[in-house]
């Protein structure tokens, strides 16, 4: 059933739908913050900027915010950085250029991307973030992420249950060079070692990549073949520990966490070869950056705070048919 | 020039050094250069069995082996293109473009015209993905050869070209679940990734027929002898008859389709294609050659050295993981033994010259030297 459906397609349609629930939602949920009477008095053009658009995380981030300030009557120019800060300051002067009335961003980098977001504050934008913080504050409106160290804790607290708090499980850390990917196994530290039965046998980075995860787990497997546990800082290492554990007919019979709640992993989880990961909610985060930028420009504030966490949600077998792309359907 | 730097490395044999005492001891040295590669393998292997008891097992050894069988697959194709004096950097994506064909194609092609899903076999899935890698490849030779554009800039606006073109098929998203279905006759993708036919990985044994094939032409065709004569002075060749154009524009057409087996061997073994795969395999690739003993300048190059390029890099990365060393000392080793590989080339281009030098003093007495 699952093949016979062109994936492209289905993968169109949830955030489609996912778009169309929330805004029933949001709709019957409007109490009279944005008295908003079709509209048209809006206008104005959005830009919204995130790295590639090869990560479907991104791409679900960057769909949704356009869907949102589409839906509230902008225009929008959706474009990505690359994680590369040099082209993200391009963007953000060809967003000021185009004055556009404000800017949701996933920035390029926690210090690399202050000096632009303070060029579009003094040329009067107002720059929503989301997904990453910078390392200043006063600069951006707001500041939307979603909580990693919450959800590392809940995805480790999974695993631990899983195991029954004791066993050997290796730990697939991140691209070492990115924040998330420390806070991430930090937070997985941090509950794992109250459990002095759960022993970590091998800790290695796999760069964020599938093939990574999937030829440093084999090479793993090979001094360890007694592993209970693997437990990932995003769903792509995982479902490559998911191939690798396959391959050494061992599939089943370690407990696999990842994180992102990405739809491969969540159909991995429905499928029982994981058990669990954190998803991030990118479209979530995304819309209400977008409410909150419709605010500030009808009302000059946007009512919250600069900083806001969102809380990451934990996708198991129970509850996997609940989740879409990147947020709950 | 002489003729060791224009032939396939068969140094220690040169006829007209066989009079030259003096020349036969540096012939011993240069010969120990030729075997660098080899020797670097062994004191890999020796290093790591000692420090981790479960590197010389023949589980590790297979495992090993099938990881490195990636690289080499890439290398092989990349060898012929510097043989050629070119380099290739479009492979990696590639790799990721092949992949994400299979998926497309294992998914499911839509036929708009007659309103239905065709589900091609696995076989035509693979010949399709090849092919695509080899159109890639003969648009990188047309460019070069009737568009006069450097290879290094070619290739390098073609990586960009193929993996723009992966992630627009894939509309940036992973294709899950490769492994097909019984009622619509597309099962057996797994068996490239995970198959083990006469209990050895497919992949193992791809590497092993491409490299046998890729070293037969080299050594026993007039295509081998072409190309060793266009990367030693493409000109001269030219003057002499040889079919510079086509034999530009066939390596890489064929790096591009070993790239594409790579891709395959990939997306089979993950069961999934992921647009961004095979991001710097290109890089690794021209690693192993160089490591292998090819020079970039082209003309100089082996299968053999090619293999063990590889598995030097390969047993290098697989054994820093079992002893659990830092990633980024992975990196930073990896990146010294290249340069070491390197240095240690320009020590031998250096004693060939000097022993070319004393072979031709040598003959200069007796029969002019060639």
């Amino acid at each position: 059933m699952y093949s016979s459906i062109p994936r492209r397609q289905a993968l169109a349609v949830v955030p489609l739908v996912s778009a169309a629930l929330l805004l029933g939602a949001c709709g019957s949920a409007g109490d009279g913050s944005t008295k908003n009477e079709g509209g048209k008095e809006a206008g104005g053009l959005i830009a919204i900027i995130t790295p590639s658009a090869d990560n479907p995380f991104f791409k679900a981030e960057a769909d949704a915010a356009k869907a949102k300030a589409e839906s509230l009557g902008y225009q929008t120019s959706v474009a990505s950085h690359d994680d590369d800060p040099n082209k993200q300051s391009e963007l953000i002067d060809t967003a000021i250029s185009r004055k556009a009335k404000a800017i949701i961003l996933d920035n390029a980098g926690a210090d690399a991307s202050i000096g632009p977001v303070r060029k579009a504050k003094d040329a009067g934008i107002p720059v929503f973030l989301i997904d990453r913080e910078i390392n200043a504050t006063g600069i951006a409106t707001a500041q939307i992420v979603s909580n990693n160290a919450q959800g590392a804790q809940l995805a480790a607290e999974s695993f631990v249950q899983a195991m029954s708090g004791k066993g050997s499980y290796v730990e697939l850390v991140g691209k070492e060079s990115d924040t998330n990917a420390g806070v991430r196994s930090k937070g997985f530290t941090d509950v794992i070692s109250q459990y002095p039965d759960m022993k970590l046998v091998a800790k290695e980075s796999a760069n964020w990549d599938q093939q990574e995860a999937f030829t440093k787990m084999e090479t793993i497997l090979q001094k360890n073949r007694n592993i209970q546990g693997v437990i990932a800082g995003n769903d792509t290492m995982a479902l490559g520990a998911v191939a690798a554990l396959k391959a050494a007919g061992l599939n089943g019979k370690v407990v696999v966490v990842g994180f992102d709640g990405s739809p491969d992993a969540i159909a991995a989880i429905k499928a029982g070869e994981m058990h669990a990961t954190a998803l991030q909610p990118a479209v979530l985060g995304a819309e209400t950056a977008v409410e909150q930028a419709d605010k500030f420009i009808k009302t000059g504030s946007t009512g919250a705070p600069e900083k806001q966490s969102i809380d990451c949600e934990l996708v198991t077998k129970d509850n996997a048919d609940q989740f879409g792309v990147f947020g709950r359907k | 020039m002489t003729t060791q730097t224009t032939l396939p490395a068969k140094a220690g044999h040169d006829t007209a050094t066989d009079s030259a005492t003096k020349a036969h001891r540096m012939s011993l040295l240069n010969g120990l250069f030729e075997l660098r590669a080899f020797i670097a393998l062994a004191v890999l292997v020796v290093v790591f069995s000692l420090l981790s008891d479960s590197f010389l097992t023949v589980t590790n050894l297979i495992t090993m082996t099938k990881h490195v069988a990636i690289n080499a697959i890439i290398a092989l194709g990349m060898l012929l293109v510097i043989l050629k004096g070119g380099i290739d950097l479009s492979v990696g994506s590639v790799v990721g473009l092949s992949g994400v064909v299979a998926g497309e194609l294992l998914q499911g092609l839509r036929l708009g015209f007659l309103d239905t899903i065709a589900y091609p076999p696995v076989w035509a899935v693979i010949v399709l993905c090849v092919a695509v890698g080899m159109l890639v490849g003969l648009v990188n030779g047309v460019l070069i050869t009737r568009f006069r554009v450097a290879p290094f800039i070619a290739t390098l606006g073609m990586l960009y070209v193929a993996r723009g073109l992966a992630l627009l098929i894939s509309n940036g998203t992973t294709y899950p679940r490769l492994a097909g279905s019984p009622e619509l006759g597309n099962t057996g993708f797994g068996f490239l990734g995970s198959g083990r036919p006469l209990g050895l990985p497919t992949s193992i044994w791809l590497m092993a027929i491409l490299a046998a094939a890729v070293a037969l032409v080299l050594i026993k065709s007039p295509f081998g002898r072409w190309l060793y004569a266009t990367g030693g002075n493409d000109r001269a060749a030219e003057l002499s008859g040889v079919p510079v154009r086509r034999v530009k524009t066939i390596v890489y057409v064929v790096a591009g389709g070993c790239a594409a087996v790579a891709g395959l061997i990939i997306a089979s073994e993950l069961t999934s294609a992921a647009p961004q795969a095979g991001e710097t395999y290109e890089l690794n690739a021209i690693a192993a050659v160089v490591i292998g003993g090819a020079a970039l300048s082209g003309g100089r190059g082996t299968v053999r050295g090619t293999l063990v390029g590889a598995f030097v890099i390969g047993f290098l990365a697989d054994g820093l993981v079992l002893l659990g060393v830092s990633t980024f000392w992975q990196i930073l080793i990896k990146g010294a033994v290249i340069v070491l590989a390197v240095m240690l080339d320009q020590g031998q281009q250096r004693f060939q010259r000097r022993q070319g030098a004393l072979a031709s003093a040598a003959a200069a007495t007796k029969t002019p030297s060639v």
